[in-house]
């Protein structure tokens, strides 16, 4: 039965409508914009980045050579050669694109070893740094202090975290060597060699120790979260059995919140994969025609021992480090900012960022999903 | 832990606990390792301050590199002839006004007439060149009729090899354009006039100006040699302080002959001084003609647009003269040795307009433009972002079924993941041509600056730069609401509201300082952002022209942080340039952390107020 005394409301329940579906509106623009993005990047890059080699082969400069008959040929500089030669008074004409042929090998695997170091320099550090404010730290000064830097890290701009990594790793970081260079703030000899703050140049290094203090206020944050979500009571039965501090948290939080800290460590890795600004002056090569290890060292004599060999080996493996990479970030910014856009181009450029698109996203989404699944999973 | 003092040492108890203990540098190993974490925690201090040092380090010297480069800028004339010099630069802006009315007036007049005599020249070159292409664009052409074409053609296939004269009807296709033309400059003599007077007055100054800018530029080519000399020098006689013996010696000796004398700016500079009554003249001579031009144009009879130049023309010219006797005056009162203050390094820096590099005569370091650009395109991101992200937290706060929320949220903290560089590209490849041709439409020309000429600028930025910073403003206003007390809500229902009044009247208020400060911090995020302001835009060094309304925000410019990524890679290191561009980096560094400041400030001071 209605109840005679209740007013009118139909005007009101409209107007509460409208205002729904107002709000409504503005969270559904925000996901819609979003699924177009990905819709469009996928509708034009997945076609490029299935096709044989682009994800095998090295970066090189893309050749259309165009024949009298109407024929266009797409290749590198060498095969266009022997095209050209082959085609001969047909030849009609050749345009260069440079960084659109081949593959986008070099700037994945640059990109992976630059997430490698940043990763492991943040997470040592950043994981560190929680557990004290998670678990000894008490209320202080020093505390605020370290909470108000956290913050305000996290605010720097990322073009800033790339001055700041040329002036100290490029520029300034401590390298062991015999002859220090001119530039060397400082040298402090060693005896067999010197501590030379020369810097280390532009390399994966300085790159990924970049990176690192650019994730790094991520992974305090993330890891203090979830070592705080560790319920005290673990920590008190482990004290009563007479365990220390160390073992505490060694044997009783830490196994408990490893989980959560490595789920934030993937969108760490997001991160760091996706920054440009802080490894254009640090790390990235527009261009190279090798991979990191491939490197040029002199051929060892025939009768060179075991020693020579392994000494060689370790050489290349760290060339690795102390070699500038290209990164696909810094490769889709050429491609985007230093190349006439057309038809030719346009493979190239949508073919690496739906790559790196989907590497980044497929990384995010990991974090996401694992996180909400932790978070139903260790109900306490 | 158990402490020390409980047990008095020595007891049995002590013993026990001290067993298999070892220390060391005096601490037990829980003490070490809670030191090693301590150390760690600060780590985010030492990189802050850490980031200040290096800036410093590379930036610092700056402002004394620049004071000295604008001192050689004084003392070498350089000052002098620009006093004179950027005036006129008005005159080339006025003076193409004046082409652009003019051809605008003259194109519909002989455009039929030049069209085809160019047609029918072309023509006979791809005859000559047996181009098909050419020859079937003149059959198609519809600017003859089918006789003259026929004409055209008979007369061009009676050419022999040896004939010097063009067919007939050429040469009268040609005269009939040169009669076009000079009937058609004879109806606008005005403005041809002025026109060509315009350019005729400025020459005699830009002669003197000419001479004395190569005799400025020599001296202070000389002057940067002495002191590239002088600081070789210094660095000698600095290892020599600190050399011994015959090393010493050496050093001493090469230093002294590396000696030259600093070039004489007093001498020098006289060459200048001696033009100063000719220079002052010929400006005076020169703003007279231009006014004795300029008054008598007039409007009548002209097409809209064309009087509008004109218009604009003869509203410039009087600031345009005014500007011209200021400089006039201040050529008399100009000093080349007056000292120029540090402080003027500083104001050329802060408040300078022109952000001028590689350039041969002068660079000028001015952070306006750059600061302009960033904070109109963060304006743009704001306006845009602030609404849909708070609305878009409001609604998966309060309204939205459990759901929704398990879509929304994931997809906006999605977002977060996306490479700016990704945005950047998107903004080229896609957003600035749609923005472009959504100006085209003929209902939205109302709109200022539309239809807009660059696909890439300020607005396109801003689009992109608002959709990176909805995140950061959704998930920490969404936290704001949801830190509101339930019972707030559970009382204003209890009251009978309804829930819009409840959100609207009771939570948003409530979780206002919150929500203020994610915008806060949204504006941060947007500022410090680098790679869609270079790639998208649009990179001009210039303030942007104000003077159209709105209309500003569809221009292109460029930003603190775009210069840093475009410029570095391409400068030695030291030089005032890289030093420059670290000044901006820390000026990026100290707004980065005002803005987090007042972030922190307002959501604390609102608090205390509730409470």
């Amino acid at each position: 039965m209605n109840n005679p005394f209740a007013g009118d409301h139909s005007s009101i329940q409209r107007r509460e409508t409208a205002a729904r579906w107002l709000l409504r509106l503005g969270s559904y623009v925000v996901v819609l914009t979003t699924v177009a993005i990905f819709a469009f990047i996928t509708v034009k890059g997945l076609p490029h980045a299935v096709k044989p080699g682009f994800l095998t082969e090295l970066t090189s400069t893309l050749h259309v050579i165009e024949s009298k008959d109407g024929k266009v040929f797409k290749t590198n500089p060498v095969e266009a050669d022997v095209i050209k030669k082959r085609l001969g008074e047909g030849f009609q004409s050749e345009k260069t694109i440079s960084y659109s042929g081949g593959g986008i090998l070099g700037p994945i695997v640059g990109t992976a070893l630059l997430v490698v170091v940043s990763v492991s320099v943040a997470l040592f550090l950043g994981v560190c740094c929680a557990i004290y404010l998670s678990e000894y730290a008490k209320k202080g000064k020093f505390i605020e202090m370290v909470r108000l830097a956290i913050l305000n890290l996290a605010g720097v701009p990322s073009v800033v975290f790339g001055l700041f990594g040329l002036g100290a790793f490029v520029l300034t970081a401590p390298v062991l060597t015999g002859t220090p260079a001119d530039r060397a703030i400082f040298v402090i000899p060693l005896g067999f060699t010197n501590l030379s703050f020369q810097g280390w140049d532009t390399c994966v290094l300085s790159g990924g120790f970049t990176l690192a203090f650019v994730i790094l206020p991520v992974i305090i944050t993330a890891s203090e979260q979830c070592l705080q979500a560790v319920p005290q009571g673990f920590r008190e039965t482990s004290m009563a059995l007479g365990a220390t501090r160390w073992q505490t948290i060694w044997r009783s939080v830490l196994p408990f919140a490893t989980p959560g800290i490595l789920t934030s460590t993937i969108l760490g890795i997001a991160r760091a994969a996706g920054e440009t600004a802080p490894i254009m002056f640090t790390a990235a090569l527009a261009f190279k025609d090798k991979l990191p290890w491939q490197k040029d060292l002199p051929p060892l004599p025939a009768d060179a021992g075991m020693f020579a060999h392994w000494e060689q080996s370790v050489q290349r493996f760290l060339g690795i480090f102390t070699e500038s990479v290209q990164a696909l970030p810094y490769h889709i910014y050429t491609l985007a900012a230093k190349i006439p856009q057309n038809e030719y181009s346009e493979q190239a450029q949508y073919g690496s960022v739906f790559v790196f698109l989907v590497l980044v996203a497929s990384l995010a989404a990991t974090s996401i999903w694992l996180r909400i699944h932790l978070r139903k999973k260790y109900k306490w | 832990m158990p402490s020390d003092s409980t047990t008095p040492p020595g007891s049995l108890g002590s013993k026990i606990l001290r067993r298999g203990r070892r220390t060391v540098l005096g601490m037990d190993p829980q003490g070490l390792i809670k030191n090693f974490f301590g150390a760690n925690s600060s780590i985010a201090i030492i990189v802050l301050v850490l980031i200040m040092v290096f800036l410093l380090r590379e930036g610092a010297g700056f402002l004394s590199t620049y004071h000295h480069e604008l001192e050689i800028y004084r003392k070498a004339g350089l000052e002098f002839c620009d006093i004179a010099d950027t005036p006129l630069k008005q005159q080339q802006s006025m003076a193409s006004a004046l082409r652009r009315a003019l051809s605008m007036e003259l194109e519909p007049l002989v455009k039929n007439a030049r069209e085809r005599r160019d047609a029918a020249f072309l023509y006979k070159r791809a005859l000559d060149e047996k181009s098909a292409e050419g020859a079937a664009v003149f059959e198609n052409s519809l600017l003859f009729t089918p006789g003259e074409k026929n004409q055209i053609k008979s007369e061009i296939a009676a050419l022999t090899p040896e004939s010097i004269d063009l067919p007939p009807t050429l040469q009268k296709l040609a005269a009939e354009f040169t009669e076009k033309d000079r009937e058609a400059k004879k109806t606008f003599r005005a403005i041809i006039e002025a026109e060509e007077i315009f350019e005729e007055a400025t020459e005699p100054v830009a002669e003197i100006l000419d001479e004395l800018k190569t005799h400025a530029t020599e001296t202070k080519e000389a002057a940067n040699e002495f002191h590239t000399l002088e600081v070789g020098r210094q660095q000698l006689l600095g290892a020599a302080a600190s050399a011994h013996g015959a090393e010493k010696d050496e050093f001493l000796k090469e230093a002294e002959l590396s000696r030259v004398d600093a070039p004489d700016y007093a001498a020098r500079i006289e060459t200048i001084l001696e033009q100063r009554d000719d220079l002052s003249k010929a400006l005076g001579e020169y703003a007279a003609a231009v006014e004795e031009a300029v008054k008598p144009l007039q409007s009548d009879g002209l097409s809209p647009e064309a009087a509008k130049l004109i218009a604009s023309v003869q509203k410039a010219l009087p600031t345009h003269l005014n500007h011209i006797q200021n400089a006039a005056r201040n050529l008399k009162a100009w000093k080349w040795d007056e000292p120029v203050s540090f402080w003027r390094a500083v104001s050329s820096f802060a408040f300078g307009t022109g952000w001028i590099t590689n350039s041969s005569w002068q660079d000028f370091y001015g952070v306006v433009p750059l600061l302009t650009g960033s904070l109109l395109i963060s304006f743009v991101a704001l306006l845009i972002a602030t609404p849909i992200s708070v609305t878009a937290a409001i609604y998966t706060n309060q309204f939205a079924t459990d759901r929704e929320k398990e879509l929304i949220k994931p997809v906006i903290e999605f977002i977060q993941a996306i490479p700016s560089v990704v945005l950047g590209f998107i903004g080229i490849a896609v957003v600035g041509d749609l923005i472009k041709g959504v100006s085209q439409w003929e209902f939205l020309s109302w709109i200022p600056g539309f239809p807009i000429q660059e696909r890439l600028n300020i607005f396109n930025a801003g689009c992109l730069l608002a959709f990176m910073a909805v995140p950061t403003m959704f998930s920490l206003s969404e936290d704001a609401l949801n830190n509101v007390p339930r019972s707030y809500a559970e009382a204003s229902d209890a009251l009978g509201a309804t829930k819009l009044q409840t959100v609207f009247r009771v939570i948003v208020p409530a979780a206002i300082s919150g929500i203020l400060s994610a915008i806060l911090l949204g504006l941060g995020r947007v500022i410090g952002e680098t790679m869609v302001v270079l790639l998208v835009a649009g990179n001009r060094i210039a303030i942007p022209d104000f003077g159209d309304g709105l209309g500003v925000i569809f221009q292109p410019a460029h930003t603190l942080t775009g210069i840093i990524a475009q410029e570095l890679g391409e400068v030695s290191r030291g030089s005032s340039h890289w030093q420059a561009l670290f000044m901006v980096g820390i000026l990026l560094f100290v707004i980065s952390l005002s803005v987090n400041w007042c972030a922190r400030t307002i959501a604390k001071r609102f608090e205390h107020s509730k409470a």
